[in-house]
């Protein structure tokens, strides 16, 4: 959902797939991405950066030359059109993202009752992973008071990524059947880890939700929180 | 909490720029080995200000009216110091500053390739203010006129983040002791907070640059002082951001700089995320 002051359009977060995964699947690969405020074209970027972890190019080691191909993706689609002087200047910027992806792997002959389960993540992009009414995860953020305006992102220029090793971060679980795993951009992750160290249960309202035709009525009680709910 | 208010299009804050253009200005800046003036340098200053304080507020459609933006000239007058189609207004959106620099000039700039080689990198300056040094110094009138325009921007926008005054100049009013009039404009607040009036100090002095000091200790000369002291405090947030960005700060770091680049400052203002690592 768009942050508060701002439309639809201008909406900077991406998550991918965008269908429901079939219940078959051995294998899935799930990714949410968010653009940062002070870059331009950083929609671009989290879409392409999603769909690049979703095809299984980019995991626990992150592969600099791989990114490199979308980087130059990025550089392509930008400058498809002349720009005035401050967009030019964006650009030679870069965009950046947060990008949260969770790999969720069924264990053979366990018939889809439970596997392992593994995570990459730079920025503040959030993953929760739940057990009933247990958290058994919070990553890579774990309180309300470790989100600042200032995180480490992922850009598309290559200059900025030079230390970007060091801010990746990884994690990796085993799951059961009927789990649930919370995706979600840094304001609504904010919203949920301070709900629960008030004592509240923030899960209960997001199961609620029906996402069927998106999350607006979340949005009208949480005007703060951005970010869409990805999967659960 | 004072100095929280969320900026945004709408609910947007407010910038005015004070230019000293006086005569004082055509001297040369700091030690004078370069052939550069005072009036040179407060031409780079507003030009890097106005250019950053765009950028921070451009996305790829467009600029986003955040700010409002406001340049006072004081010389042989005292005014609007917009010149083309903004001349004579008080304060102009962003997006229309964005829009309408006087020119545009094409520079080369050295940058990093990320793979550890430098690359030639051409890139478009908007200049809006050519440099200008002539008349007497009215610091003093330019610090009422300001205040003027701020009360009615307050009065029409009172839950905004509170307008920030930056004044160049190298200190020399001629006018009578700007300390009251400097007083009067951080007396003015909106519902978030009281305003900030920020002081750049170009010298002929040879000294060193002096950015963000908590002390008047080690400032060269008593315009530098008076500067110093007519100077707001950071605001808690700021010092947060301006520590990240590498300053040395304390409780008492105000927003003056000597013979330094201000343009810091924008990276202290909050609009949204902004990635540790974009410099």
């Amino acid at each position: 959902m768009p942050k508060a002051g701002t439309i639809e359009a201008e909406y900077e977060d991406a998550f991918w797939p965008n269908k429901p995964i079939h219940d078959q699947t051995k294998c899935a690969r799930l990714a949410i991405a968010d653009g940062a405020q002070e870059s331009s074209f950083s929609k671009i970027w989290a879409i392409q950066l999603v769909r690049h972890f979703c095809r299984g190019q980019f995991d626990a080691s992150l592969n600099l030359d791989a990114l490199r191909e979308i980087q130059r993706r990025w550089h392509a689609t930008v400058r498809r059109r002349p720009l005035p002087w401050y967009a030019e200047e964006k650009i030679l910027s870069g965009a950046f993202a947060a990008i949260l992806g969770l790999v969720l792997e069924d264990q053979e002959s366990c018939n889809g009752s439970q596997g392992q389960w593994h995570a990459v993540a730079i920025g503040d992009c959030c993953l929760v992973h739940m057990r009933g009414e247990q958290i058994l995860a919070r990553f890579p953020l774990d309180s309300s008071e470790a989100f600042t305006n200032r995180p480490h992102l992922l850009s598309s220029h290559p200059a900025h990524n030079n230390t970007v090793i060091e801010h990746l971060r990884t994690i990796e679980g085993g799951w059961v059947r009927d789990d649930s795993f919370y995706l979600m951009t840094d304001a609504l992750a904010c919203w949920f880890m301070r709900e629960v160290e008030e004592g509240r249960r923030p899960w209960s309202i997001l199961r609620d939700l029906d996402t069927t035709g998106g999350i607006k009525p979340f949005q009208h009680r949480q005007q703060k929180c951005a970010g869409p709910l990805a999967c659960s | 909490m004072p100095y929280s208010a969320e900026i945004s299009r709408a609910n947007p804050s407010c910038f005015i720029f004070l230019i000293d253009q006086s005569g004082s200005m055509a001297d040369p800046f700091g030690s004078g080995e370069s052939n550069r003036t005072k009036a040179d340098s407060v031409g780079d200053a507003i030009n890097r200000l106005l250019q950053n304080l765009v950028l921070k507020c451009a996305k790829e459609e467009g600029v986003r009216d955040f700010y409002h933006v406001g340049v006072i000239g004081y010389g042989v007058r005292v005014g609007s110091a917009f010149s083309g189609s903004l001349a004579g207004r008080e304060l102009v959106p962003i997006s229309e500053i964005a829009n309408m620099p006087a020119r545009i000039e094409e520079r080369t700039r050295k940058e990093d390739d990320g793979a550890g080689g430098l690359i030639d990198r051409s890139i478009r300056l908007p200049i809006w203010f050519d440099p200008v040094a002539n008349g007497g110094t009215p610091m003093c009138q330019a610090l009422v006129q300001a205040r003027s325009v701020l009360q009615g921007w307050l009065a029409q926008h009172p839950g905004c983040f509170p307008p920030i005054v930056i004044n160049i100049t190298d200190g020399e009013a001629t006018d009578g002791d700007p300390n009251s009039a400097a007083d009067d404009i951080r007396k003015l607040s909106s519902d978030d907070g009281d305003a900030l009036l920020f002081n750049v100090h170009l010298s002929s002095h040879r000294a060193s640059a002096i950015e963000f000091p908590d002390a008047d200790t080690g400032l060269s000369d008593k315009f530098a002082n008076l500067l110093f002291q007519m100077s707001s405090p950071l605001p808690a947030f700021m010092r947060s951001i301006a520590q990240q960005e590498g300053y040395k700060v304390s409780d008492g770091t105000r927003g003056f700089v000597f013979n330094a680049d201000i343009v810091a400052v924008i990276k202290f203002l909050d609009i949204g995320t902004r990635p540790s690592n974009l410099r």
